[in-house]
């Protein structure tokens, strides 16, 4: 879950932060972005919406250069849970039990067996889930995987010395409250080997979409006997189709192949590059740079930061650049938040006024151009509601300021004086909500607060702003991982709140999130999930702002290159390699 | 001298302790909480309570420090059962973000610094002295003039516009350079000259303007003297007056700044090396702030400190041998 601050000029001010604690935005998944395909021939990059890779279908072989501002938190599998990681450890080191289909658009979304033969078995109501490994499984010295191992490392995600990773086994796990891990010789009876290739949790209520959750890293294997504590961050040991050659932190990781990777067991990764070098500490924008003049070996490079928003006019007015640009959704939503705990916005009908007069295509011209964003119509994202724009309440992108005074005069409420706090490198998109909310009466101050300071202002039950701009990525492509992190009136604390800015307490929503999580059937749940949006859509807690996309450019002799949905717009590492082996260096 | 000796080393390690105690007291007293932060996003009160006690952070502050400066001399052990290790003397603790010990991180990235450091320092006294000589000794000239200019001109150039503006010249529109990074001097001295180069020039230039202005005045002071009017008197050749009487005299101030600036640049230039993306110190050191990595930022101070104190001292003890009027 995560909350997300980000913003275009936040981006650029916190440079060195856009991978690491960026990573604000950055575990988040899913997005299809197949849901406003007309747009996308004029505006959009060739990975974006289209569904195809930019570069074409990559030649086996070479060395793919990988540039980044930052060295990563933790590849881990037990501690793996910001974006670029996740993709680059699952992708490339070390297998789950399930995971994304690599491939552009929609289908990125959907789930596939990895180290286990199906997406898993759920019985006694969704309660245990069973999973079989594939056959001949085997780690880089050659040493079979086995369902023990994936166990270790589930166990190992309890541990408080290994920190950071997704915490959903300690949520979801029989019996998981009081267990410290598995490093004191202890071990958690809720999940269950019965023999080397089987392995069954046993949860604590039913999950409807365990199977996703299996896509997470902590659902990796780890052979007990390379246990190094805190030091397996710098070795995992590989299942993946590349092992670690060197890894020298802060400065360089060079992948080589993993010669005990079976192919014909692994349908989605395809290794194409025989070498993988990740260049870290690179300043940001040298990283853009780079890569636009794709001399020598950068021609062979992809980039992990975001592009910078500096970078936009060097790429879109030049149609080769662009062609290089992937610039997948996120998957995340940015939202204004309405404090509804207190006046003017807990009256329902102002807050209906200002979902009708916000303009939010001006907001997605203040973040860069529908080039890296789209106008959001609904709470969840596409991906969340099978690939199409929810658009139930149909408000002109541009806002209705008439309808929006009938409202407030409706409302008795005229001549309402708010304020707006955003992050520091909002403070472009506050004066546009400023100015669409003028015009329909409404005068907001904006006080814009350092990104630093941001959540510990924002989180303040009793200080929290009226309005305020941010953003929330769902986990896994399910509503469970959304909506009720914004809009559950239970999980507002006194201090540190995460998501739910607009202190919204509503029976009815919160009755109906315990209805829909405990549903066995994952679609009847997911169906569920869109009702409810559409419910808190018309209660208007928030006005959903806009879906922001992730550009990331490549070098001109990279192929296979497209924003994995599955890993909020990150270049998919499964398929990507290079046109031409023989012109990589190193 | 021997005796002198001993009490500013005890002066030091002094310094260091203070330094130490008033780091570690902030970082307590500072609003952030690293366990929180290495805790991650939906961290429950029960699961951060265990996380601070795996990191030693549910102590008393005395504590912490006690068991900080202990490990620096004895070592500590990290972690508990299987994952248990021992960060061995000098243990400087164990960093959050890197799971590594402060110790190695240091000493890895110690020569990218000390390559940054003494590279550039070599390129600015040679231009800085060698401006600032030839200014005193054409004093009024246009020589004089223009270089004072020049000197001025650079030194009022923050070092990250020239950093910019070197890259943008050098590398990206004449292509004359590489984009900067760093090659071991072992495994290849010319790429690692050809890739340091830039940033030993920005970092030469902002030093060479005030090593200029400096040595220009200390010089025409010290040309002033009575004994450099007597040594001339005597006959004695121009360049020996210049360079044995002259120049020794003048170079006394200069020593010192070069002593603190030689000490503070070896741990590490944070905008340079961020600029130009070479992994040192100043760079750890930069990452370790905005991850709030305490033992880190802890290491680097310290590291820091001791720089800048020990260059200190061998500067005092230079100034006997530079000025022979001075005894210990």
């Amino acid at each position: 879950m995560n909350r997300r601050t980000q913003t275009a000029l936040a981006a650029a001010i916190a440079a060195a932060l856009t991978l690491g604690l960026g990573a604000c935005g950055s575990k988040d998944k899913s997005d299809s972005g197949s849901g406003d395909t007309a747009a996308a021939s004029s505006t959009k990059g060739p990975g974006a919406d289209t569904g195809t890779a930019v570069g074409g279908t990559p030649v086996k072989g070479g060395t793919l250069t990988v540039l980044t501002n930052q060295d990563f938190a933790h590849l881990d599998p037990a501690r793996n849970w910001t974006l670029p990681q996740m993709d680059f450890g699952t992708r490339l080191i070390y297998r789950t039990l399930v995971t994304f289909k690599a491939e552009p658009g929609d289908a990125g979304n959907q789930i596939v067996p990895d180290l286990a033969t199906d997406t898993g078995r759920p019985s006694d109501g969704g309660k245990t889930w069973s999973f079989t490994l594939r056959d001949g499984l085997k780690y880089e010295d050659g040493s079979p995987i086995k369902s023990s191992d994936i166990k270790y490392n589930v166990e190992r995600s309890f541990s408080p010395d290994l920190t950071g990773g997704p915490d959903y086994a300690a949520q979801y796990l029989a019996g998981g409250e009081n267990y410290k891990g598995p490093l004191t010789g202890e071990h958690l009876a809720s999940i269950e080997t019965p023999d080397d290739r089987t392995i069954v949790f046993r949860l604590k209520r039913p999950v409807a979409e365990f199977a996703y959750t299996a896509t997470l890293p902590t659902f990796a294997p780890v052979p007990p006997a390379q246990e190094k504590g805190t030091q397996y961050d710098m070795r995992p040991f590989s299942s993946g189709p590349y092992k670690i050659e060197s890894y020298d932190r802060g400065k360089q990781l060079v992948l080589v192949r993993n010669t005990n990777w079976d192919p014909s067991s692994d349908p989605i990764r395809k290794a194409y590059p025989d070498k993988i070098v990740v260049t870290q500490g690179l300043k940001g924008g040298q990283v853009d740079d780079r890569i636009i003049a794709s001399d020598g070996a950068d021609a062979s490079a992809i980039e992990m930061p975001w592009m910078r928003p500096e970078s936009v006019a060097k790429v879109l007015p030049k149609a080769d650049v662009k062609a290089r640009m992937v610039a997948e959704r996120t998957g995340c939503t940015d939202s204004l938040y309405l404090n509804t705990s207190k006046a003017p916005f807990d009256d329902p009908k102002v807050r209906e006024a200002v979902m009708w007069a916000v303009d939010r295509e001006a907001q997605v011209t203040a973040f860069g151009g529908p080039a890296i964003a789209d106008v959001a119509t609904s709470f969840l994202p596409p991906s969340l509601t099978g690939g199409v724009k929810a658009d139930p309440l149909k408000i002109p992108a541009a806002g209705d300021a008439a309808k929006a005074k009938d409202l407030l005069k409706a409302a008795g409420k005229t001549d309402l004086k708010v304020s707006l706090t955003v992050s520091l490198g909002d403070k472009t998109r506050g004066e546009a909500i400023q100015q669409s909310l003028s015009k329909a009466g409404i005068q907001v101050t904006v006080n814009t607060v350092d990104p630093s300071a941001f959540t510990d202002t924002l989180g303040d039950a009793k200080a929290a702003p009226e309005l305020t701009i941010n953003g929330w990525c769902p986990d896994y492509p399910s509503g469970a991982t959304f909506l009720p992190f914004l809009f559950d009136g239970r999980t507002i604390k006194d201090k540190g709140n995460q998501g739910n800015y607009s202190q919204f307490r509503d029976q009815a929503t919160m009755d109906e999130m315990d209805r829909i999580a405990a549903l066995p059937d994952v679609n009847e749940a997911n169906e569920a999930w869109k009702k409810l949006d559409e419910a808190l859509l018309q209660k208007a807690p928030a006005v959903p702002l806009m879906w922001q996309r992730r550009a990331l450019l490549v070098g001109t002799n990279v192929a296979g290159a497209f924003g994995a949905p599955g890993y909020a717009g990150m270049i998919d590492m499964a398929t990507v390699g290079l046109k031409d082996p023989a012109k990589s260096q190193g | 001298m021997i005796l002198y000796l001993g009490r500013r080393l005890l002066g030091v390690a002094g310094i260091l302790l203070a330094i130490c105690a008033i780091t570690f007291t902030i970082f307590y007293l500072l609003p952030n909480d690293p366990a929180a932060a290495a805790c991650g996003k939906t961290c429950s009160p029960e699961r951060l309570v265990e996380v601070k006690a795996a990191m030693g952070l549910d102590k008393p502050v005395w504590e912490q420090f006690f068991v900080y400066l202990l490990g620096i001399f004895a070592g500590r052990d990290y972690g508990s059962g299987a994952s248990a290790t021992h960060c061995g003397f000098p243990c400087l603790g164990y960093s959050y973000e890197y799971s590594l010990p402060v110790w190695d991180l240091l000493v890895d990235r110690l020569p990218v610094s000390v390559s940054l450091a003494i590279g550039s320092a070599v390129l600015w006294l040679v231009l800085g002295l060698g401006a600032g000589i030839t200014s005193a000794l054409r004093k009024n000239t246009v020589v004089d003039k223009i270089l004072t200019v020049l000197s001025v001109g650079a030194a009022s150039l923050p070092v990250y516009f020239t950093s910019i503006m070197l890259i943008w010249g050098v590398v990206r529109t004449a292509g004359l350079l590489p984009y900067p990074a760093y090659h071991n001097l072992t495994d290849n001295p010319l790429s690692w000259a050809s890739n340091l180069l830039l940033p030993w020039t920005a970092l030469a230039l902002l030093y060479a303007a005030q090593y200029a202005r400096q040595s220009r005045t200390s010089m025409i002071e010290a040309m002033a003297e009575p004994y450099i009017r007597t040594a001339r008197a005597k006959g004695m050749p121009a360049l020996t007056v210049t360079v044995k009487h002259g120049l020794r005299s003048g170079m006394t101030p200069i020593l010192t700044i070069f002593g603190m600036d030689l000490g503070g640049l070896l741990a590490g230039a944070v905008i340079t090396e961020s600029i130009f993306g070479l992994p040192g110190i100043g760079r750890l050191f930069y990452d370790g702030l905005l991850r709030s990595d305490q033992p880190v930022i802890l290491g680097v101070t310290l590291l820091a400190a001791f720089f800048i104190v020990v260059a200190n001292l061998l500067v005092d003890v230079l100034y006997a041998y530079v000025d022979p009027r001075v005894r210990y």
